[in-house]
């Protein structure tokens, strides 16, 4: 296939360094905006899963929630809400993560009933049949696909079902409107692959962490995925990588990354940032079940 | 950006200001477009041939990754997001047309006085939220960037409680159906090339960036007064794959929908819009549409008394298509048609011009060329040569004075149950052949 340049292909729309100040600045403790950030990322994340929908159209809808929360920084609500700290995200915080399922499995070739959105949402965010452990304190945050969750916790019943339907709808709009219907996300999963092809680093070991980090950073608080290029992701992921693996890339004295046009000082803090989500996730744990 | 959703005054400072972000923001993207395509030329010069990197590099310490203050180093450059305009930017002047699925006014750009068109969707809601084909019309044309793609300035909302969502668009003065029905002579060989050669750089481009646009008819095409098509209603456009995945049928009007759709297939591609084109070429010599059935049969039985029928040895597993069972009469090998595209049909057109447009129409969408073979084809090459766009006359537009004038229009895609060709529906078969035109030498038996 021909390339064109002018298609947006590898680039996506950021976000500017006001609306992230903006949305970090709701709280006095920042540290509450992040663990909510994570929750309501996590909650999307277990949500896909559960829906059977491949990692990119995951992807997709997490990054459209962040979007969402960041350029709706300046409304009131949907931001006040990630600053309360409640074991369960409020009600308008869920129906935005559903929402953003709903929106981009609609625009994948992975299309979702609002149905069955609607149920695992509800299995989601019930306390005694959630596998998400800052909800239910008995989870395992481990999803086995061969023991599914007792249905009756998590019944919507008819008139229940019309309501929450209704507020998907509500906040799928309202997420179109706020980002002007800007739903295009380009990946870096696929360009990291090709990077690691052009680096004649391609195995499978160093591919599977590369993705790894990839999908771990869609978690970070500090939504990098609304502040950094795809290209800039997928240089992270591989550098952290190839570390981890002790994988000497290219030749260990040359800036290998310049060519995927990254530089030092963005790599730098996309590598600290992956590189310290695990401390992150681990305190927020233990905050959750206080051990 | 302040959010659309509470109410705002809309004094003029507000929006002068609104205006002259967009305009920063628009020169901000266009330098931002530029420099990602000489980034991606870089990328393309520094890994070579074998995808192996250069040795040529600077050598450089590693990241500074432990580095004591490290904030968000925010790229300036790219495109942000935040919410969308309200109508209120604009003064609506008067409406173009009202299409199936939209409604379309011309506008002036409050402030800078630029005429814009405004297409407002029909959105219903209620059904699955937001329509996933007013998405698609949206995402698709916001993708491209293209010279003969109709330009998607941006996305407002209107209405009392801004549910109403308007496409804002550069305005052009024609589209080809209107300007073809108005012509009193049809365009020249030479005029009818530059807008074939148009036509297929836009379509090329949308394949290979694989959308299809599912909607190619004249009144979907836009012209200006400098000789340049755009390539406009990307309300059936969507984005497809290799294997394509499961694709509605009900897309292309009529008039303009290819045999595989009309037999059932769901699993078509790219091929759908070049018969599309095939038809609008045969238009553009004629200024009539080339296949003008009533319904999806005799439809079909207009193509088949121009082409042909086909046989399993010209397109093998036609036969196999869900709807191809009830029309097995009409393809039986006893009574089939010898096509008749020929220099008798377009007197006008060089045999090179000919075998373009049979290749374009092949009944087999296999043996139809891609949009980027189309454009090299030898009848692009041979004289008249294309006529530059520069030379173009100027006619004048209908859209800037009242409603642009309407015939009926064929049917457009519905959205009901998939067609089901009966029995019933063969009967209409007969009845549509006596009215056709005589000597092209078929007749049909029931069974
Ligand atoms: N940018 C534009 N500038 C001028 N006229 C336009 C523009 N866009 C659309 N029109 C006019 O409005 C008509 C309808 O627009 P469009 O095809 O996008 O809407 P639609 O509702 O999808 O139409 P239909 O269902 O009839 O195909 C076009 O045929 C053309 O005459
Ligand atoms: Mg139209």
């Amino acid at each position: 296939m021909a390339r064109h340049a002018s298609l947006a292909i590898i680039s996506n729309s950021l976000a500017t360094s006001k609306q992230v100040l903006e949305l970090k600045n709701r709280d006095a403790t920042t540290s509450v905006v992040d663990a909510n950030l994570f929750k309501t990322s996590l909650l999307t994340q277990f949500a896909g899963l559960l829906l059977h929908l491949p990692q990119e159209v995951i992807a997709t809808s997490i990054i459209i929630l962040q979007r969402f929360l960041v350029s709706s920084a300046s409304i009131a609500t949907e931001i006040d809400l990630l600053t309360t700290s409640q074991l369960i995200p409020e009600a308008s915080l869920v129906s935005a993560s559903a929402a953003s399922v709903y929106l981009s499995a609609k625009q994948s070739f992975y299309p979702l009933s609002p149905r069955s959105i609607i149920n695992v949402y509800a299995l989601l965010t019930s306390p005694e049949a959630s596998l998400l452990s800052f909800i239910n304190s008995n989870a395992t945050g481990i999803i086995h696909s061969s023991e599914p969750p007792n249905s009756r916790n998590y019944h919507v019943s008819e008139g229940a079902y019309e309501t929450h339907r209704q507020a998907l709808f509500d906040a799928e709009s309202r997420i179109l409107a706020s980002l002007a219907f800007d739903t295009k996300v380009v990946l870096p999963h696929t360009l990291a692959l090709t990077y690691m092809q052009a680096l004649s680093a391609s195995t499978v070991p160093l591919a599977e962490r590369v993705l790894a980090h990839l999908n771990a950073a869609l978690l970070s608080p500090q939504l990098l995925y609304l502040t950094h290029q795809p290209n800039a992701l997928a240089v992270a992921a591989i550098y952290l990588a190839a570390r981890e693996q002790e994988v000497a890339l290219v030749d260990d004295e040359v800036a290998w990354w310049e060519v995927f046009d990254v530089g030092r000082e963005g790599l730098g803090f996309l590598v600290l940032s992956m590189g310290s989500l695990n401390g992150f996730v681990e305190a927020e744990k233990v905050s959750w079940t206080g051990n | 950006m302040s959010s659309r959703w509470t109410n705002r005054d809309d004094d003029e400072d507000e929006y002068l200001s609104q205006r002259k972000k967009q305009k920063e923001e628009k020169r901000r993207l266009r330098d931002e477009k530029q420099r990602k395509a000489e980034a991606e030329k870089a990328n393309d010069l520094n890994i070579d041939e074998v995808g192996r990197l250069p040795k040529r590099l600077r050598t450089a310490s590693p990241p500074q990754e432990d580095a004591p203050e490290v904030t968000h180093p925010f790229d300036n450059s790219t495109q942000s997001f935040g919410s969308s305009n309200t109508l209120d930017l604009y003064d609506v002047l008067n409406s173009i047309d009202e299409g199936s699925y939209g409604f379309v006014s011309r506008a002036r750009v409050k402030g800078s006085g630029e005429v814009v068109a405004l297409k407002r969707l029909k959105i219903d809601r209620s059904v699955e939220g937001f329509p996933v084909t007013g998405l698609r019309e949206i995402q698709t044309l916001k993708a491209c960037s293209h010279l003969h793609i109709v330009n998607l300035r941006e996305i407002v909302l209107g209405g009392p409680s801004l549910q109403d969502v308007y496409l804002v668009m550069d305005f052009l003065e024609h589209d080809l159906k209107t300007l073809l029905e108005d012509m009193s002579e049809p365009f020249l060989p030479s005029e009818t090339k530059t807008l074939m050669l148009q036509i297929c750089s836009a379509t090329e481009y949308l394949h290979s960036n694989w959308i299809v646009h599912r909607d190619f008819k004249t009144s979907n095409i836009l012209m200006n007064n400098r000789g340049e098509i755009k390539l406009a209603d990307f309300g059936m456009a969507r984005y497809t794959g290799n294997p394509p995945p499961k694709l509605t049928q009900h897309v292309v009007t009529l008039w303009y929908r290819a045999p595989e759709l009309l037999l059932g297939a769901e699993d078509y591609g790219f091929e759908i819009d070049i018969w599309s084109i095939g038809c609008i070429f045969a238009e553009l010599l004629t200024r009539e549409p080339v296949f003008q059935g009533k319904n999806e049969v005799s439809q079909l039985s207009e193509i088949f008394t121009l082409l042909g029928t086909p046989t399993t040895k010209t397109w093998p597993g036609f036969r196999s298509l869900p709807n191809a069972k009830a029309l097995y009469p009409l393809l039986n090998t006893s009574t089939s048609r010898k096509p008749t595209l020929n220099a008798a049909r377009f007197p006008y057109l060089t045999s090179g011009g000919l075998q373009c447009l049979s290749a374009m129409l092949a009944l087999n969408p296999d043996d139809r060329p891609t949009a980027a073979k189309t454009l090299s084809h030898s009848y692009f090459k041979e004289d008249p040569r294309p006529k530059p766009k520069e030379m173009f006359p100027t006619f004048p537009s209908k859209a800037g004075q009242e409603k642009r004038r309407r015939r009926a229009t064929p049917q457009a895609p519905n959205r009901g149950d998939a067609p089901k060709l009966e029995a019933e529906d063969f009967a209409g078969i007969l009845k549509t052949a006596e009215h056709e035109p005589q000597g092209a030498g078929f007749a049909l038996r029931m069974g």
